[in-house]
C-alpha cells in the first residue's frame, strides 16, 4: 500500500508514493538518485548513511520514509554550493581525511552537525561526537584535524585546491617559421 | 631549492573531490538498464549432505525472473591454487560451512529476491563437523574433505641445525600463541554485477583488488576462454584482502546474467560480510627460542597450525611469507619451521593486511619481551642485539641490501619517550614496543612480479596515463600521478589517471603484498621517462640545445643551469603536434625478471620494508579495559612519495592493530558465527584510536621509483606486539591470545585463566 510523503531535501520539494517499509536511505538514494549516502551496515551503527534531518544528524537506515513526511533534509550533495565546495569539504580533501571514501558523506554531515552545534570543539569533544561514525581506512586521525581545521578554512572551487599547470605565456626565443608569437617576459 | 616538487609533497587527491562530493560512483551505485537484483540461499549447518533442493515455490513468485542450482554450473572445482581446487561454485552434494553456496535467486527487486530465497526447500543430512584446527588433525576426525587429517598442505623449512642450537642455549623458552579470525570490516561489502551480452561476451563490474586474475578466476569457473571475460573495477571501499580471490557470488551472477540476458547484482549484507566471509587467517603458534645468557637467540622453531576453514584460499602463501618473515628478522642461525594447513567446518579464510606476518609478530615478539624479562635485558636492546642489519644475508640467502631496522628502532623509541617512560609510567600505565620486517614490493611466489604503464599526451597538452595500478582507497592512482608528474615537471593536476579496466590496462596482478608503488610505480616511471624524452627531442630542437642538458620542472622545459631558457611544457606539446607533425605516445614496463625464478626464500621479495612501534596503554584494574595512550611508528618508506598517503597508511594501520589487539576477532561455536554486526564485532572507532605520531625514514632504496617502496602492510604487523608489551609493563599480565580483551585481562590480573 502506497504513501505520500513530501519531503524538502537539498532545498528541493518532493513529493513520493513510498511504501511502509521503504527507508528514508533507499528512497534518497533510489528514489532521487542521491546516492552520496552509504548503506554500510544495515543497522544505523556506523554512520554510513548520516543525513541531517530537521537540523539533527540522523541515520537515514533507521527512519522510515512515511515517517520523514513533512522533513526538510540535507545530504552531502546538498553541501557545495555553485560548484564551490564547502569548508568542511575542502578540510577533509586538504587534510588527507579520505581515503577509500565510503565513510565520507556520513562523516562530512556529522560534522556538520557537530560543528553547527559547537563551532570550536576540542579534540576531544570532536572524537566523542563522531564515535558513531565508523572508518576502517584512515585511522580517524586526519578526519579529526580536517574537522578542526574546517572553521578557518574557505569554500574552493576544484581549480582553487588544484590549480591547473602551469600555462606559459611566451616562448624565449624567436621561431623561425613564425607559428608563435614572441611576447616580451 | 627541494630536490623534488612534486614528489614527496602532501598533496591532496584528486580523487577525494568526487569522495567529498557524493558524486564518486561505488559497485552498489551503479545501475543498468534491465538490471536483477540477486541473492543466494546458504547452508544453514555446518556440515551436511543436500538431499533435495525444491526451487518450484520460489520459481512462482512474481519477479522472481532465474534461479540456478549446481546443475546450472559447469561444476568445476576452484582454488586459487590450482592443484588444491576443492570448492564449487554452487554445491549440489555436500556442504562444508554455514555460508556454502547451494542456490540462488533473481529478481526485479531485492526484497522479491530475498523473498524467493526464502521459498526455496532444501533438504539436508546433517554431518558431524569439526571447528578446531588441533582436533581436526587427530586421527579419527571428522573428514571436511577427502584428505588425511584434514590437512590441506603443509610445509617445512629447516637452516642449520637447531637441534644443537638448543642444546648449546643457555635457556629455552616455549609459548603457544593462539590469534584470531579478523574481519576485513571494509565499509563496502563485497559484491558484483555481470553482465553477459548477446554476442557472448562476459563483462563483471567488481570491487576486486585484482581485476586482471579474477578475469582469469571467473574464466576458469564459468568454463569460457578468459579472452571473453572483461574485469571492471569501480572505485573500491576498501580492501585490506578482501577482495583478493574470486568470490563465488562473481560466476554465480554472470551464470544468471547468462540465464535471463540482464544484468545482474550481487551485494552482501553486512551480516553476509562477518559470516560467510573470508576472514584473517587464525594461527595456533607454538614457538620455542634458545638464548644465550647474554640475549643472542641461538636457535628457534615454529610450529604453526593454521584454521584453513573447509575450503581452500591464501593460507600456503600466507604460511610461506610467515616462515620467511619470522626466519629473516633476526639473525638467529638455526631455524626449524613447520606449518599445516587445516579443513575445518567453518567459513575460509583469505588474505588480510599483513599476510602472516600479523600473527607471527605476536607470537613472537611478545616472547622476546618475556625472554628479555627473564634475563634481565632490556627489550630494546635484545632486539638491537639480534635484528637484521643492512647488509646481511640472511641464513635464507636473501640480501637486505636496504634495511632501515635499526634506524627505525633508534627513532620510535627516542620519539615516545621509551627510556624516560619503560616501568615508570605510573600506576595502571606502561608502553611496550615491537618491531617487524615484511615485504615493500610484492612477492615473487606467483612467477609475475611486473608491470606496465601508457602515458599519452593530447594536442592541448592533457596528458593522461594509463595504468594497472588499482586503488582501494589507498592513493594509488594518486602515487602514479606523483611520480609521473614528477618525472615529467609538471603538477600532480596534470596527469590524468585511466585505470580499472582490464580491457584497457596492461596485466598486473594487483593491489596486494604492499607492491603497488614499486611495482606499479617503476612502470609508471619508466613510461614518464620514455614520454619525457619525447618531449626533449623536441624541446631540444626549439631551444637549440642538446637533449641531455635539459630539466624539466614546475611545467617548464628549461636547460639547466639556465632557467630563462625554457619552453612551456604546454608549447612543447603545441610545437611537437603542429610544427613537427609529431604524436607524443609512450609506455614503459617493469620487468621483475627474478619473479620468474624465484623459487625460495631467498629472493621471495624484492626489497625489505621495517619498522618499529611503541605503545602507551592504561589498563582499568576495576574491568580490564585498555585504553591506548599513544602510538608512535617509525618506518622505513625508502621515499615517501606523498607524506599525507604514507601516514595515512600508518595511521589506519594503528586503528586496525589495535582492534586486531584488543577487541576484534569472530566468535564462532559449533560453526555459527556469533557476533556477525557491527554491534557485536567491535571494530576501532573514533574514542578508541589515540593520537599518533608516524615518522618516516627514507633509506633511498634505489631499486624503487624515485627510492620509494610500499609501506601499506607494515602499519598494523607489530601493533598488536607493541600493545601486548605495554600491557604487561602496566599490570604484568602476559595474554597469548588475541584479542586481548578486558576479560581476559581482568581474570589474568585476578590470578585466574579464561
Amino acid at each position: 500500500m502506497a504513501l505520500g510523503i513530501k519531503i524538502k531535501v537539498n532545498g528541493e520539494e518532493h513529493e513520493l508514493l513510498v511504501e511502509p517499509r521503504d527507508t528514508l536511505a533507499e528512497v534518497l538514494r533510489e528514489r532521487l538518485q542521491l546516492k552520496g549516502l552509504k548503506n554500510s551496515c544495515d543497522v544505523g551503527v556506523c554512520g554510513a548513511c548520516t543525513v541531517i534531518l530537521n537540523g539533527d544528524p540522523a541515520s537515514s537506515c533507521l527512519v522510515l520514509a512515511a515517517d520523514a513526511d513533512g522533513t526538510e533534509i540535507t545530504t552531502v550533495e546538498g553541501l557545495s554550493e555553485d560548484r564551490r565546495l564547502s569548508p568542511l569539504q575542502v578540510a577533509f580533501v586538504e587534510k588527507g581525511a579520505v581515503q577509500c571514501g565510503y565513510c565520507t558523506p556520513g562523516m562530512l554531515m556529522m560534522a556538520l552537525a557537530l560543528l553547527q552545534e559547537r563551532p570550536n570543539p576540542t579534540v576531544d569533544e570532536v572524537r566523542s561526537y563522531m564515535s558513531g561514525n565508523l572508518c576502517r581506512c584512515t585511522g580517524y586521525k586526519k578526519i579529526w584535524e580536517a574537522i578542526l581545521s574546517a572553521p578557518s578554512t574557505a569554500p574552493k572551487t576544484r581549480e582553487q585546491i588544484f590549480p591547473a599547470g602551469a600555462k606559459e605565456e611566451g616562448i624565449k626565443r624567436a621561431d623561425r617559421t613564425g607559428l608563435f608569437t614572441i611576447k616580451q617576459d | 631549492m627541494a630536490k623534488f616538487s612534486v614528489v614527496g609533497a602532501p598533496l591532496p587527491r584528486p580523487d577525494s573531490l568526487g569522495k567529498v562530493s557524493g558524486e564518486t560512483e561505488f559497485l552498489s551505485d551503479i545501475e543498468l538498464a534491465g538490471m536483477l537484483h540477486g541473492k543466494i540461499l546458504r547452508s544453514p549447518f555446518p556440515h551436511a549432505r543436500i538431499l533435495k533442493i525444491d526451487t518450484s515455490k520460489a520459481a512462482r513468485l512474481k519477479g522472481v525472473k532465474a534461479i540456478i542450482t549446481a546443475q546450472d554450473t559447469p561444476k568445476i572445482k576452484f582454488s586459487f591454487i590450482d592443484y588444491l581446487a576443492d570448492k564449487y561454485a554452487l554445491n549440489d552434494d555436500k556442504v562444508r560451512y554455514i555460508g556454502d553456496e547451494v542456490a540462488a535467486v533473481a529478481a526485479v527487486d531485492l526484497p522479491t529476491a530475498e523473498e524467493a530465497i526464502d521459498l526455496i526447500d532444501v533438504e539436508y543430512e546433517e554431518l558431524p563437523a569439526v571447528y578446531d584446527p588441533e582436533e581436526a588433525m587427530a586421527e579419527g576426525a571428522v573428514k571436511v574433505h577427502d584428505k588425511e587429517r584434514n590437512i590441506s598442505w603443509q610445509m617445512q623449512r629447516r637452516f642449520g641445525d637447531p637441534e644443537r642450537g638448543f642444546v648449546e642455549s643457555d635457556y629455552i623458552f616455549e609459548d603457544k600463541y593462539v590469534t584470531s579470525r579478523q574481519c576485513h570490516c571494509c565499509m563496502e561489502p563485497r559484491g558484483c554485477i555481470a553482465y553477459y551480452d548477446r554476442t557472448g561476451a562476459l563483462t563483471l563490474w567488481v570491487n576486486s583488488q585484482t581485476p586482471h586474475t579474477l578475469r582469469q578466476e571467473a574464466a576458469k569457473i564459468l568454463d569460457i576462454p578468459a579472452s571473453k571475460v572483461r574485469v571492471i573495477n569501480p572505485p573500491i571501499g576498501g580492501g585490506f584482502g578482501a577482495r583478493i580471490v574470486v568470490d563465488m557470488k562473481n560466476p554465480i551472477a554472470a551464470i544468471i546474467s547468462r540465464k535471463t540476458g540482464r544484468p545482474v547484482k550481487i551485494v552482501n549484507t553486512r551480516k553476509e560480510e562477518f559470516e560467510v566471509s573470508k576472514t584473517r587467517y587464525a594461527y595456533s603458534v607454538y614457538v620455542k627460542t634458545g638464548v644465550k645468557k647474554d640475549g643472542t637467540i641461538l636457535a628457534r622453531q615454529l610450529r604453526t597450525i593454521v584454521d584453513n576453514g573447509a575450503y581452500n584460499d591464501k593460507a600456503p602463501a600466507t604460511l610461506s611469507f610467515s616462515g620467511s618473515m619470522f626466519t629473516m628478522l633476526y639473525r638467529v642461525p638455526n631455524i626449524l619451521y613447520n606449518a599445516y594447513v587445516v579443513y575445518t567446518n567453518k567459513q575460509p579464510g583469505t588474505g588480510f593486511r599483513g599476510f602472516g606476518n600479523p600473527q607471527v609478530t605476536f607470537a613472537a615478539e611478545t616472547q622476546l619481551d618475556e625472554i628479555a624479562k627473564k634475563l634481565a635485558i632490556d627489550p630494546v636492546e635484545i632486539r638491537l642485539k639480534n635484528c637484521v642489519r643492512q647488509g646481511d644475508i640472511s641464513i635464507t640467502g636473501a640480501h637486505f641490501s636496504k634495511c632501515g631496522l635499526t634506524d627505525c628502532i633508534e627513532r620510535a623509541t627516542e620519539a615516545s619517550g621509551w627510556r624516560t617512560k619503560k616501568g615508570k609510567m605510573g600506576p595502571n600505565r606502561g608502553i611496550g614496543a615491537a618491531v617487524m620486517i615484511h615485504t615493500g614490493g610484492g612477492n615473487r611466489f606467483y612467477g609475475y612480479n611486473s608491470s606496465s604503464a601508457f602515458i599519452k599526451v593530447s594536442e592541448d597538452a592533457v596528458i593522461t596515463l594509463v595504468t594497472p595500478a588499482v586503488d582501494t582507497g589507498q592513493g594509488a592512482e594518486t602515487v602514479v600521478a606523483q611520480i609521473a608528474a614528477e618525472e615529467l615537471g609538471v603538477r600532480l593536476a596534470d596527469i590524468r589517471v585511466i585505470a580499472r579496466d582490464t580491457e584497457l590496462t596492461p596485466y598486473d596482478l594487483g593491489a596486494w603484498g604492499s607492491r603497488t608503488t614499486w611495482v606499479s610505480g617503476n612502470a609508471v616511471l619508466n613510461a614518464a621517462r620514455a614520454m619525457k624524452e619525447q618531449i626533449f627531442g623536441v624541446v631540444a630542437e626549439a631551444l637549440e640545445a642538446s637533449p641531455k642538458d635539459l630539466t624539466a620542472r614546475d611545467g617548464r622545459i628549461f636547460v639547466a643551469g639556465s632557467p630563462d631558457k625554457y619552453l612551456g611544457f604546454e608549447d612543447a606539446v603545441h610545437y611537437a603536434y603542429k610544427k613537427r607533425g609529431m604524436p607524443l605516445s609512450a609506455s614503459g614496463t617493469f620487468h621483475d625478471e627474478p619473479a620468474s625464478s624465484s623459487k625460495d626464500w631467498d629472493t621471495q621479495t624484492p626489497n625489505f620494508a621495517s619498522a618499529c612501534q611503541v605503545a602507551e596503554v592504561e589498563v582499568d584494574p576495576e574491568t580490564g579495559k585498555v585504553r591506548v595512550l599513544n602510538l608512535t611508528a617509525a618506518h622505513d618508506a625508502g621515499r615517501t612519495i606523498n607524506p599525507l598517503l604514507a601516514e595515512g597508511q600508518i595511521e589506519g594501520g594503528f586503528a586496525q592493530g589495535i582492534g586486531y589487539a584488543l577487541t576484534e576477532g569472530l566468535i564462532i561455536e559449533n560453526g555459527r558465527t556469533l557476533n556477525p554486526s557491527f554491534i557485536d564485532y567491535k571494530i576501532p572507532g573514533f574514542p578508541e584510536v589515540p593520537d599518533s605520531k608516524t615518522i618516516l625514514l627514507e633509506t633511498d632504496n634505489p631499486g624503487g621509483p624515485y627510492g620509494a617502496i610500499g609501506i601499506g602492510e607494515p602499519a598494523l604487523v607489530p601493533t598488536a606486539a607493541a600493545i601486548a608489551n605495554a600491557i604487561y609493563d602496566s599490570v604484568g599480565v602476559r595474554i597469548k591470545s588475541l584479542p586481548m580483551t578486558s576479560e581476559k585481562i581482568y581474570a589474568a590480573m585476578k590470578g585466574r585463566s579464561l
